[in-house]
């Protein structure tokens, strides 16, 4: 059973009086342990379908099952407990909380759990050792370089260790050796720690790290290919 | 509680900002307390007044005076035990900003019938014997370094003293022993104001000791309809009426003083509230970035609320900080309108009280603002 499941999902924004379609029906399975690449022009609709899936928008008609919970029939507040259990997000511009340091960003996402002062430190102290970040965790978002400020994002979204990562552009803002870097560590993430991992993007070579790419255009699915390198 | 960590720091964000508004809070109820202050201490004389002891003035006015002979036709009113009379001196000790009150009294009545004023029976004797004597409260002798043996000269304040100086010899420090006194006055020997007078025989107000306090408006009213269609007719009062017709003579002072701590306050909620208005629109970003990693948007609106909760309370301890150390007869010359003045504990509880109400209600729209925020429409107008 694909760990995500989109039926028929369609999306209009309503801006006065006009409809504005975003996507028109879409259709996808997604395995877990997956590592899927969404690509496709600006206005395709592929941030809208991430923002679907992490259950910060909904849908205008179809459903979206992740594992066992269909998301799409949730209420507000249901859903954001069930986004603080079982998605991560990475923004592409990191969205730290700046007057927070490493640490107190990575920590956000535990205070919303049950879990001692102790064990939320053993978590967070856990997430920045993945994104090799542990030496920085005093340090605040304006003393971090770009690639750093991602990668403590990262070991935001892991640090409930959920089983879903959405990544909207997550090198876009960043130089090519970061954003290399920043790859490396989602693939790790895919294959050493079996995260299920959606990824929008609009760099080919970023897309080539994913094991399946999508392409939209103008809100559809046109075109399924496989990655080149990954897998 | 473990919130209280991200409250403290969203609050040092824009530190000016915080500051600004914690002191605007603080102010606030500054003012607030300190005029709270003014009107418990008026209540207080009030409350405070004797229940045996009623006054008699002039019809007209407090301003009026009568002649010593009303006091034979009071002390012969049923139910009157004791008699006693008083004048405002008004003279200036110094400079006109050196003010205090000063009253000639007839000394053994008075004291006899004030057993608030507590002196020790040394000085009460070497008062009564001294012509020129006088005693002043401690709180008086504090501010001005007064000591028994001194010598206080007082320029005359109201013309009918005529223009020469008075000279008192300082006989007694007396202490108050009740909101009735105040310890901030200056009381002398009517004779010596009475014989440098230029119309001499005239008192400002009578005393007068009754045996029954459920009686005191019969007495009253049997007081004044002795001196009704004379000359100088006479309204007689209880002690407690007496203080709170004083109180008057400066407006409706209730109104007064509420409407401006009102206005206060309303213009402070404002302030706070367009403050924190300001900060969840500079945060909209982070606020959408909490959502999106879970936080309900109760939460969101609990943290930002706190927020203000938080300066509010700071700005409220602050403030009431500041009027219990400035707001007293030491630092402030309100004693001799005043007897007890300053900041009591149910005025304290309020004010902070009135703090944690502005910074409820200061938050609740921002606060509103941040939980419902769209996320998709706050993290788009970022991307």
């Amino acid at each position: 059973m694909a760990l995500i499941e989109l039926r028929d999902v369609t999306k209009t924004y309503k801006r006065d009086a006009i409809e504005i379609p975003v996507l028109d029906r879409v259709s996808i399975d997604v395995p877990e342990g997956e590592y899927l690449g969404l690509m496709g022009p600006s206005g395709s609709g592929k941030s809208t379908l991430l923002n679907l899936l992490a259950g910060i928008d909904r849908p205008t008609r179809g459903s979206i099952r992740v594992g066992d919970t269909e998301t799409s029939s949730l209420s507000e507040r249901a859903l954001a407990g069930w986004r603080a259990r079982n998605v991560g997000f990475i923004f592409q511009l990191y969205n730290l909380i700046p007057v927070l340091t490493a640490f107190e960003n990575v920590e956000l996402p535990l205070l919303l759990t049950n879990l001692s002062k102790t064990q939320r430190r053993d978590h967070v102290m856990t997430a920045l050792g993945i994104v090799a970040l542990s030496d920085r965790e005093k340090h605040y978002p304006r003393q971090l370089s770009g690639g750093q400020e991602q990668r403590v994002a990262i070991a935001r979204a892991i640090v409930t260790d959920p089983r879903l990562l959405l990544a909207d552009e997550p090198t876009g803002d960043l130089d090519a050796k970061s954003a290399g870097e920043v790859l490396t560590l989602l693939q790790r993430l895919n294959k050493e720690y079996k995260k299920t991992i959606v990824m929008v993007t609009h760099d080919p070579h970023a897309a080539e790290r994913a094991t399946r790419v999508l392409h939209l255009e103008k809100g559809t699915l046109v075109e399924q290919t496989p990655a080149a390198v990954g897998g | 509680m473990k919130f209280i960590g991200l409250v403290l720091k969203g609050a040092r964000r824009s530190k000016r900002r915080t500051l600004l508004t914690v002191m605007s809070v603080a102010i606030a109820v500054f003012l607030f307390a300190s005029l709270r202050a003014v009107l418990d201490g008026f209540n207080a004389a009030t409350e405070a007044s004797s229940s045996t002891r009623i006054v008699t003035l002039r019809s007209t006015s407090l301003f009026f005076s009568m002649p010593t002979s009303h006091a034979e036709g009071i002390k012969s009113t049923p139910g009157v035990q004791d008699l006693t009379w008083a004048n405002w001196f008004g003279g200036v000790y110094k400079d006109p900003q050196y003010f205090f009150a000063q009253f000639a009294i007839e000394p053994d009545s008075y004291l006899r019938m004030y057993p608030e004023i507590e002196l020790t029976p040394e000085d009460r004797k070497a008062f009564l014997d001294d012509r020129t004597g006088c005693i002043v409260g401690d709180g008086l002798a504090k501010r001005y370094g007064f000591k028994v043996g001194d010598k206080i000269t007082l320029q005359v304040g109201i013309p009918i003293y005529g223009t020469r100086d008075f000279d008192f010899n300082v006989r007694g420090l007396y202490k108050s022993g009740g909101a009735a006194v105040d310890n901030q006055s200056m009381f002398f020997h009517w004779k010596y104001a009475d014989e440098r007078s230029i119309q001499p025989g005239q008192v400002g107000w009578f005393v007068a000791q009754i045996s029954n306090p459920d009686q005191a408006t019969q007495v009253a009213t049997a007081i004044d309809e002795k001196f009704a269609n004379s000359p100088n007719e006479t309204k007689t009062d209880t002690e407690k009426q007496f203080q709170a017709t004083f109180v008057s003579m400066f407006g409706n002072l209730n109104l007064l003083l509420g409407s401006i701590a009102l206005a206060v306050v309303i213009t402070t909620l404002f302030v706070a509230g367009n403050t924190m208005a300001m900060s969840v629109r500079e945060r909209t970003t982070e606020i959408a970035v909490m959502r999106t990693l879970g936080f309900p948007s109760s939460t969101i609106f609990l943290l930002v609320a706190g927020e203000g909760l938080m300066m509010a309370i700071v700005g409220g301890i602050i403030g009431v900080s500041l009027a219990r150390l400035i707001v007293t007869p030491d630092l402030m010359q309100a004693g001799a309108f005043i007897p007890v003045f300053g900041v009591n504990n149910a005025n304290a509880v309020m004010a902070l009280l009135l703090s944690a109400g502005i910074g409820i209600f200061a938050g609740l729209i921002p606060a509103t603002m941040a939980s419902r925020l769209k996320i998709v429409d706050a993290l788009r107008r970022v991307a």
